[in-house]
Formats: structure tokens, C-alpha cells, sequence
């Protein structure tokens, strides 16, 4: 059986074209997948407006970034001291600062409103806010509605989520 | 293979190596088909008697041995045309499941064949005249048959069949012939009345049948622009018959309300296809290009006779060229026509079950391939052919053939266009439009903007009202099919 890259419908051991949308199984570089993927979610995040906003600023005033190790994406936190971190679902009035859910944060099993990240004084600060599936601070759980201390390089978890926390040295 | 004396085995269709079961069973098969009692064709009676002298060699141990002592020892480069077969993949993998194989096959004819001289024509138009062909597409066709008329060689025949709920033969087939006669009684013909297929082709056979011969090229092109009801399946049962006689029938289609599925199987039980003309100024075109095609046919009808074999089958079989079209798949396959000019590229796809691979070696095909050629006055001997494959436990990491690729590449979008038309069939539209949508996608990619849009117009037509317009799936399906040749063009180049 192949699994077609394109639209994932199993085709017959020894086909050359989908049987469903007619992309080309072999034959060809396998390793355009990875490209395609990276390019997919680039595009998703443009179109959210949530990090529209944080893409605009060129991140030179920001006070911190949470680079999201599955994508390679950068958002840098700027122009407020408090970002709550979760996902927008359809139907839900939960409206996370950051939303992650372009990020493929349902499958990571983030929750709609699950932590949150402060900055106080010189100091970053983050705190689970009871979510289902719990984050991770470099593989150590976190106890929820505590607040812990993040330094430069910190590999955040939120559910399966690696999110490495990138401190603005002042 | 001397002139003089004929190769009893040719004769009969029969490998050299044949058992005496294959030859009592060709014998008994060609002597059904040429019996003076049955047969209608010139000639016939004549090859019925070296049928019957084959045989009488043939069957008598004794005599077989003194007779194969007499022939030349390599019979299978003598043969005329020579067949390349092309697999998608070096071997077959020990898999626990299903698993697909693409072959090839081109059929050429050899370089000697240049000098042949062309066949004889013995061709019948059947022509709709139903009261919808009134106006543009009658005065065309009208025109156009005069123009094939006077084209015509003395030896040609040209016979035409005028039908609409009955049949009229305007000009019967005959060698001798008053031409300017047969022109004022093309001009005469007036439409009216419904569109009945059979009747016109019925009249079309019979007329075919004066002057059939197989050293002729024998061909019935079918001209219509409507929907023909419940007599569907005698059409088929006709054309069954003609193939079996070595008549092809070719379809062709002017406007949108004919049924392109009905007159692609008609035409394909002989190894012939449909032809859509869109607009009434393209009829001269397509016929006369036909006539051209046919004048200059080698071989009019290859057929690959095999036995079915267990855990293998044929899924799909196409024609690539000389007319895209597809290939019934049944025992024995007719595969079309090889031209002077352009090889016969049939693609197979096999599916091949887990069972099959218990042996190192797994035969997919073993059968022959059987062609007439109407300038040879003797039988071509049967051409053996055996498709087989290594068994392996690893898949090769070989790519597939570029000829393959590239073939598949294009047949791909024609079986997508195929998938959305029956989904479309079968009331799943959201299907078909995801169909059609990628279809335009690849259609895009290959530069085929038109076309792209057109399956896009479609796509949009069957979201909001569930149904195709007017002539969108025609457009679409012979499009597609077009590309499939233009591949082949481009690659020739």
C-alpha cells in the first residue's frame, strides 16, 4: 500500500499515480513533503489575524519569543506584559491572546485556555491554567495555577506542543 | 516463408509448436467462420479449402513431421511487425496484498513494410439523418461525403447508409460505379424522423458484406447527433459480428446530445473509437482525417488472445495511439489498429493478488498476438507473448520507464475526468467536484488553462445545480483523451 503525500488515500502497492487526486507516488524527491508541510502552516499563520498582529511588529521592542520547535515559526511578545497561550475553537467564547490552534494545537492536545505567560520586572513567568493534558517545563510537569520562573532557552510542553522560550537579553 | 507454398500453421493461427487439441480447435474455429455455407465475403471459399488442406497435414502426425521438416527453422523474425513491452517496474514484491503492474506494449510494423502498396478501401458511412441533423450538420456531412467520393481510388468502395426511425441505402457497394449518379443522390438526401442506430447499421453491415474482402480494408463509420433508444444492445450484438468478420466501426458524435458511452462500446468491440465533434464545421475535418487514417492502416485490428490466468487481472487497458481509446477488457482483447505511420501503444494495468507469488517467476500474460494485414494476401503467423516478472522480496528502487510516466501522467487525468462523470452518475457530486478540482489543479500545472477552467466551469455547474451543462463532460473527456496523443506527438518530436 502507498500512502499518497497529497490527500493521504492508500493506494495499491505498485501505483505510480494517486487513484484519488493524481499526484505522482514515485518517481520523484520524497523529501518535498517536509517543504510542503513548513510551506502549509507559513500560510496558515498569515491568515490568522491573532499573529498578524504579532508579526507585524519587527520584534525589536519585544520582551521575549516563543519559538515553535515543530515549525520553525518565531512569535515575539510585545506592547503587553501578559499573553494567555491556547486555542480558538468554533462555537467557544475562550479567546487565547496567542492562538495556537494554526499550529495544529488540537492534535498536540493543547487546551483552549492553557497557560499563561507574564513578564515581571527583568523576570518572564509562566503559569498552567489547569489545562487537560498539563505542560511541561524541559520534561518536568507542572503543577497547574503555579506560577514558575522561565529562563532563556527553556523547552516549553504544552500537551505535545514544544514551544523553546527566547528571553530578550536587556 | 517461400511464396509459393502457404505455412499451414500461419493458416490456422497455431504456433508451431501447437498441440494437436490447438490445431483440431483453430481448425474447428476458422471452419465455422469460412464454410462455403456460411461465408459472404470474396475469397473466403478459397481460404476455407486451405483451411481445410492445413488441416489435413496438420492433423496427421506422420505428415506434420515431414511437412515442419520442410520449413525454414526460424519463423519469428520473419514475422512482419515487431512489439516492444515496456513493465513499471523491473519485478514483483512478496507482498500480502494486492499489488498494481503497468505494461507497455508497442506494435510496429517492420521497415519492409513501406513498400506495400495500400489496401483497398471498403467503406460505408451510415448517416443520421434524424430531423436535428437539418441545417449546418446535414449540409456538411452532405459535402463532405461528396468531396471522400471524388477523392476515391478505382479501386476503393464507398458505400452510404442515410437512417433515421428506418434505414436507406443512398448508395449501394459496388466497384463499378457512376460517381456524378451517386453525388446527386447524396444531395437528395432530406432529414426527418427520429435517430434509430440499429437500423442504420444493420443497413451499413449488409452493405459492407458485398463487398467485403480481406484484402481490403473494411470499415463502417457510424455519423450521428442523437440518443438512440432501446436498441442499445442489438447495436452491440452487430458489432460483435463485424468484429468477428474484421469490420471495424468508428463513432462518431456531432453535437452534445448524443450518448458517448453507447458509441465508445460499440466502436471498442472492434478495437475502434469515438470521435466528438463539437461544432458542424469540424465534420469535414474528422472524416476526412478518418479517411486518411484508414487509407493508410497496416494492420486494421491486432488482437491478443490469451487464457486468463488465476491471481492475475486485467483492471484496465487503454489505447494510447494511433486513437486514444479504451480497450475492452475481455478474452480475447481487440487493441486497435497499427498505422504506416504510427505504432498501436496499448497500456495494461494489472492487478496482481499475493497468491500468485509463490514461485521466483510469476506469469502475468501468456497468449499471442494475432493481426491480419489486408496488402499481405498470406496469414501472419501468430506472434507468441509472455509477460513475466521476477519475485522478489524487496521493491526495486528503480523509477519507472519515462515512457511509462509520461503516459500515465496523461492517462491519469482522463480515468479523474472518468471518476467524477460516474461519480456525477451515481448522485455523489461533492465527489466529482473533488474530482474535477484536481483534475483543473494538474490541468493547470501542465500549462492546460483552458481546459483547466473548463473543468472548473463544471465543477461549479455540478456544486449548485447537480448536473453537467449542455456539453461540459464531452468537452472534458475528449480533451483529455486528445492530450493523451499530443503527449505522444511532442515526445516524437
Amino acid at each position: 500500500m502507498i500512502l499518497c503525500s497529497n490527500c493521504k488515500h492508500a493506494n495499491m502497492a505498485g501505483a505510480i499515480f494517486c487513484a484519488e487526486c493524481g499526484a505522482q507516488l514515485i518517481g520523484k524527491d520524497t523529501l518535498t513533503t517536509q517543504t510542503i508541510r513548513t510551506d502549509h502552516f507559513n500560510r496558515a499563520s498569515s491568515s490568522k489575524p491573532a499573529t498578524d498582529t504579532y508579526q507585524s511588529f519587527d520584534g525589536s521592542d519585544a520582551w521575549g519569543s516563543l519559538h515553535l520547535l515543530d515549525t520553525g515559526q518565531v512569535l515575539p511578545l510585545s506592547a503587553r506584559n501578559e499573553f494567555t497561550l491556547g486555542r480558538v475553537s468554533e462555537g467557544q467564547p475562550i479567546m487565547p491572546d496567542i492562538d495556537l490552534s494554526a499550529y495544529q494545537a488540537y492534535a498536540a492536545g493543547v487546551s483552549r485556555l492553557h497557560a499563561v505567560i507574564k513578564r515581571e520586572g527583568g523576570r518572564m513567568v509562566f503559569m498552567d491554567l489547569g489545562s487537560a493534558n498539563g505542560t511541561f517545563i524541559n520534561g518536568k510537569r507542572l503543577s497547574p495555577n503555579v506560577e514558575q520562573s522561565l529562563k532563556h532557552g527553556d523547552i516549553l510542553a504544552l500537551g505535545k506542543l514544544k514551544i523553546q522560550i527566547l528571553v530578550k537579553n536587556e | 516463408m517461400s511464396a509459393k507454398k502457404p505455412d499451414y500453421y500461419a493458416v490456422l493461427g497455431v504456433f508451431r509448436d501447437a498441440s494437436p487439441e490447438d490445431i483440431k480447435h483453430a481448425y474447428f474455429e476458422a471452419a465455422q467462420k469460412l464454410h462455403p455455407d456460411k461465408n459472404v465475403a470474396a475469397g473466403e471459399t478459397e481460404l476455407f479449402l486451405e483451411v481445410q488442406q492445413a488441416y489435413e497435414v496438420l492433423s496427421n502426425p506422420k505428415r506434420r513431421n515431414l511437412y515442419d521438416a520442410t520449413l525454414p527453422p526460424d519463423i519469428e523474425s520473419n514475422s512482419v511487425v515487431k512489439h516492444e513491452v515496456f513493465f513499471s517496474r523491473p519485478n514483483l514484491v512478496r507482498l500480502n496484498e494486492e499489488q498494481l503492474l503497468y505494461v507497455l506494449l508497442e506494435i510496429s510494423p517492420r521497415e519492409e513494410s513501406e513498400k506495400l502498396p495500400t489496401p483497398p478501401l471498403n467503406i460505408c458511412l451510415v448517416l443520421d439523418r434524424s430531423t436535428s441533423m437539418q441545417g449546418d450538420k446535414m449540409d456538411m456531412v452532405k459535402a463532405t461525403a461528396i468531396q471522400l467520393l471524388r477523392g476515391l481510388r478505382a479501386e476503393d468502395v464507398l458505400s452510404v447508409v442515410a437512417f433515421s426511425d428506418r434505414a436507406e441505402v443512398i448508395i449501394p457497394a459496388s466497384i463499378e460505379t457512376d460517381r456524378r449518379k451517386q453525388e446527386g443522390r447524396i444531395q437528395m438526401i432530406q432529414p426527418s424522423g427520429a435517430t434509430e442506430i440499429f437500423n442504420g447499421l444493420k443497413a451499413g453491415m449488409q452493405e459492407i458484406r458485398r463487398t467485403l474482402n480481406p484484402s481490403r480494408i473494411n470499415h463502417i463509420i457510424l455519423l450521428t447527433d442523437g440518443q438512440t433508444y432501446g436498441d442499445e444492445q442489438d447495436c452491440l450484438n452487430l458489432a460483435e459480428e463485424a468484429a468477428a468478420q474484421n469490420i471495424g466501426i468508428t463513432g462518431m458524435g456531432i453535437g452534445h446530445e448524443w450518448n458517448d458511452i453507447f458509441l465508445d462500446a460499440l466502436a471498442s468491440k472492434t478495437g475502434g473509437s469515438s470521435a466528438y465533434i463539437s461544432k458542424p464545421k469540424d465534420i469535414q475535418r474528422f472524416l476526412v482525417d478518418k479517411f486518411n487514417a484508414l487509407a493508410s492502416t497496416y494492420a486494421d485490428d491486432v488482437i491478443l488472445d490469451f487464457k486468463p490466468q488465476e491471481h492475475v487481472k486485467v483492471n484496465y487497458a487503454f489505447r494510447l495511439q494511433p486513437e486514444g481509446g479504451n480497450v475492452q477488457v475481455e478474452t480475447p482483447m481487440r487493441l486497435g489498429p497499427i498505422l504506416r505511420d504510427m505504432p498501436l501503444h496499448v497500456l495494461i494495468e494489472f492487478v496482481v493478488s499475493p497468491e500468485a507469488l509463490v514461485d521466483d517467476v510469476f506469469i502475468l500474460l501468456e497468449g499471442s498476438l494475432k493481426l491480419s494485414i489486408a496488402a499481405r494476401s498470406t496469414p501472419i503467423p501468430p506472434i507468441r507473448i509472455k509477460l513475466d516478472r521476477e519475485v522478489r522480496v524487496n521493491p526495486s528502487a528503480e523509477p519507472p520507464p519515462t515512457r511509462i510516466l509520461s503516459a500515465l501522467s496523461r492517462l491519469t487525468l482522463y480515468r479523474m475526468q472518468d471518476r467524477a462523470r460516474s461519480a456525477a452518475d451515481d448522485g455523489q457530486y461533492d465527489t466529482a467536484v473533488r474530482h474535477l478540482h484536481n483534475l483543473a489543479t494538474h490541468l493547470l500545472s501542465q500549462g492546460e488553462h483552458s481546459l483547466a477552467k473548463t473543468a472548473l466551469f463544471e465543477a461549479d455547474n455540478l456544486e449548485r445545480m447537480h448536473s453537467w451543462s449542455a456539453s461540459g463532460n464531452k468537452d472534458i473527456k475528449y480533451s483529455t483523451r486528445a492530450l493523451l496523443l499530443s503527449g505522444v506527438k511532442e515526445k516524437g518530436k
